[in-house]
């Protein structure tokens, strides 16, 4: 009779060890963060290195207890670029409860600002539209606008220009995307910034542009600003290199001397275009892993670590995803350490309070991330890169510019 | 001989007017008066989380664009290419008048019914007028004429100022008896309104087709000419089918603008019309229930699909290309599929399971 009793004392001290030790209030919380955006379709070329990022460093995340015993989870979900999906995917989110949201495509922030803020999400999109802030005022953007970039892009252009005023087109995306930057382009020369926009493309699927290229030729075009992703503008950069008139040196007389945003440049489009990238100006606030550094070689362990590829480790939309998710789980962090509980409105506060000595650096970009209720642009300085000898080099220093 | 009218066994029809009727039995029309006070109260007891709502109210939209695609395609035979573009036709006329007037005004927020009929009674118009080639055109070259249709309204949308170059067009919240329907409630409100007009739509197409002009539809189809000889006028058939089509695919236009509470390009493009044309195939082209069957398999499977990448996303993170790839390969597998092996689509399988049941008109 003793023993029984000894046995069943045993076996219930056994029973609550265990319960105790498996009890979730001692494995810590833990925080959902979605993403949505074009792994397949239409733009995902950018779309799958950003991807891979945020899976990556969420992964790090929790391997190397960032967060200490809280857990993060991302839930990452396909929307081929579709505004409905992307509807849909953010439904989903916010049934599990997400905490921040990622979203991807200039349609899609855009259509969805309203759902931002009545769910009162803090958002990060991949877009850098700056229509997504008039619409919502939980967006942000990691870096300057399309506009600031196209902005800045064109000063350089003019600044550096010789001659009469400078003849420039647009080879852009068909979509809102694409368009972004044309109309404030087209204000600020309006303005008095001394170029012309002889023509804006809107690209198709072409697998040559010769006879656009010939077109320009004969209009006496001599820069080409480019808005849109690496594929279109490789195709494009090929033909202009097989009709001979890429540039030798800038502004080269009776040349084409070609210019992109951030999404139309970078080791993508080397990898793409090849020799036909040679001379390429391109802007973006991020730092290149072809430079080194404790940013870069961090990413290039972190690709490295989880199993990616050479091409996906140097991509700048690898370096994209990592930027965005660094600033969500950097918020985490800080809320965490103010004793805050981790809500939408809690990561929403630090994000506003992200400026002035609480800015973020997050290595990966050529200035620090800051925003504030007036501002919500993520990092507001740029770096001009151009493509020589297969490799994007910075032109000058990193300058402040965000178009108002 | 009193008849059953709960079993009707050993009943035969002796009037045409008897062979018309909608439901065969009390007990037919018992199980849809059931089916409806099901689908009206599920979700009162089930508790969907907004994702599932959603996807339930696309299903529902998309069942009435079927309706007017399957009175097209499957009951005139006049094949349209460009079904998104007319569904996009009745979004846009909302989306317009959100653009005209702003996104909260009274008339987008208070008479949104109005504004669903209206959408309806453009989609018609547009309807017609783009079928007037069928009056000369047949076959592959009608399915062209369809095509071209859709890329002017592509054009269009992602041109022009007015629409807002194919962004969004943002329409405000609607008001109901209660007052402003909140986003808590929007999907669910949604689904009362999608659920009450497909009822609606079905009986009406159902009624349609007992009606002398519904038979014109078929007769048109199976044989223009013998239709003509027979004293049927098969321009005007072809042109009403289109109407019809049209009318159907602008009220499902409307409901989607108001459900994703804007219109954009993406959601009409050629790669939607195809789907819808997916979903009348699968769903059985020329049949009533087809309609209601090709929407949900077709827009369930994406579901299960896209559940079925995450799974194995999930377990094999570097598989991911391959995961996201299943979407689009199981979304033409499936076509193929049924063109092979069930050319007559989902409701054939209803068919032959209700002939399995039945007991009309014998006892055994």
């Amino acid at each position: 009779m003793k023993n029984k009793k000894t046995m069943f004392i045993s076996i219930l001290l056994a029973f609550l060890l265990i319960l105790a030790f498996s009890s979730p209030s001692m494995a810590g919380e833990t925080y959902k963060i979605g993403f949505s955006g074009a792994i397949t379709g239409t733009t995902s070329d950018v779309g799958v290195p950003y991807s891979k990022a945020i899976e990556d460093y969420c992964r790090y995340v929790n391997d190397d207890k960032l967060l200490g015993d809280d857990k993060l989870e991302c839930l990452i979900r396909d929307d081929g670029y579709e505004t409905e999906k992307t509807k849909r995917n953010f439904e989903d989110f916010m049934d599990e409860g997400i905490v921040f949201y990622l979203n991807y495509s200039t349609g899609s922030s855009l259509a969805m600002g309203k759902d931002f803020d009545e769910e009162k999400i803090p958002t990060i999109t991949a877009s850098y539209h700056a229509g997504n802030l008039a619409v919502s005022n939980y967006a942000f953007l990691p870096i300057v606008s399309y506009t600031s970039q196209a902005i800045a892009l064109a000063e350089y252009l003019v600044a550096n220009h010789k001659g009469d005023t400078a003849q420039v087109a647009m080879f852009i995306h068909p979509s809102a995307f694409g368009r972004a930057p044309v109309e404030d382009l087209q204000k600020a020369i309006a303005g008095g910034l001394k170029m012309d926009i002889v023509e804006v493309v809107e690209h198709g699927k072409d697998l040559d542009n010769t006879a656009m290229l010939q077109r320009w030729m004969n209009k006496k075009v001599q820069y080409v600003i480019c808005q849109t992703v690496q594929p279109p503008v490789a195709t494009m950069l090929k033909s202009a290199q097989g009709l001979g008139v890429i540039a030798g040196t800038y502004g080269e007389a009776g040349k084409l001397t070609f210019l992109g945003l951030h999404y139309a440049g970078g080791p993508d489009l080397v990898a793409l275009a090849g020799s036909a990238a040679e001379g390429f100006f391109w802007t973006t606030s991020y730092k290149l892993m072809t430079e080194g550094g404790a940013g870069t070689d961090a990413q290039h362990a972190l690709a490295k670590r989880y199993g990616r590829d050479e091409a996906t480790a140097n991509s700048q939309n690898y370096t994209n995803g990592v930027q965005v998710i660094q600033i969500a789980v950097e918020t985490m962090i800080r809320a965490k350490a103010k004793g805050k509980k981790i809500t939408r409105q809690a990561l929403y506060e630090e994000m506003l309070a992200m400026n002035g000595y609480n800015a973020y650096y997050p290595l990966t970009t050529v200035g620090p991330v800051t925003y504030s209720k007036t501002d919500r642009q993520g990092v507001d300085m740029l770096q001009l890169y151009r493509c020589q000898n297969g490799v994007f080099r910075p032109v000058g220093l990193p300058f402040a510019f965000t178009a108002k | 001989m009193a008849q059953n009218r709960w079993l009707a066994t050993g009943n035969f029809f002796t009037t045409y007017r008897e062979e018309q009727r909608i439901f065969l039995t009390h007990l037919d029309r018992l199980l849809f008066v059931g089916l409806l006070v099901g689908l009206f109260v599920w979700p009162l007891f089930l508790e969907v989380g907004n994702k599932y709502m959603l996807v339930i109210d696309n299903i529902l939209i998309a069942m009435v664009a079927i309706l007017g695609l399957n009175l097209l395609t499957g009951f005139a035979g006049l094949i349209s290419i460009g079904h998104a573009a007319f569904v996009g036709v009745g979004a846009y006329t909302v989306a317009s008048f959100s653009r005209m007037l702003g996104d909260t005004h009274v008339l987008l927020t208070h008479a949104w019914p109005l504004m669903i009929l209206l959408a309806g009674g453009v989609g018609a118009v547009v309807g017609a007028f783009v079928g007037l080639p069928a009056l000369r055109l047949k076959h592959l070259y009608l399915a062209i004429a369809t095509l071209s249709f859709q890329m002017i309204f592509q054009w269009t949308i992602n041109f022009m100022e007015f629409f807002n170059q194919g962004q969004t067009i943002s329409i405000g919240r609607v008001s109901w008896f209660s007052g402003r329907v909140a986003r808590q409630e929007h999907y669910l409100f949604w689904y009362y309104v999608c659920l009450v007009i497909v009822v609606i739509s079905g009986l009406a197409v159902r009624n349609l087709l007992r009606t002398r002009y519904g038979r014109c539809l078929v007769a048109v189809r199976d044989n223009d000419r013998a239709a003509d000889a027979m004293g049927m006028h098969p321009g005007f058939t072809k042109v009403y089918a289109f109407a019809l089509s049209g009318f159907f695919a602008g009220v499902a236009g409307a409901l989607h603008a108001y459900l994703f509470r804007g219109a954009g390009f993406e959601s009409f493009t050629l790669h939607q019309s195809i789907s819808y044309l997916a979903m009348a195939i699968v769903g059985g082209l020329g049949t009533l229930v087809g309609s209601f069957f090709g929407p949900t398999a077709m827009i369930m499977l994406d579901l299960q699909v896209e559940n079925l990448s995450e799974f194995f996303k999930a377990q094999f993170s570097a598989a991911l290309d391959l995961a996201t790839a299943l979407r689009p390969l199981t979304f033409g597998l499936v076509i193929v599929l049924f063109l092979m092996f069930e050319p007559r689509g989902i409701a054939n399988w209803w068919r032959i399971v209700r002939s399995y049941i039945k007991l009309w008109p014998f006892r055994y």
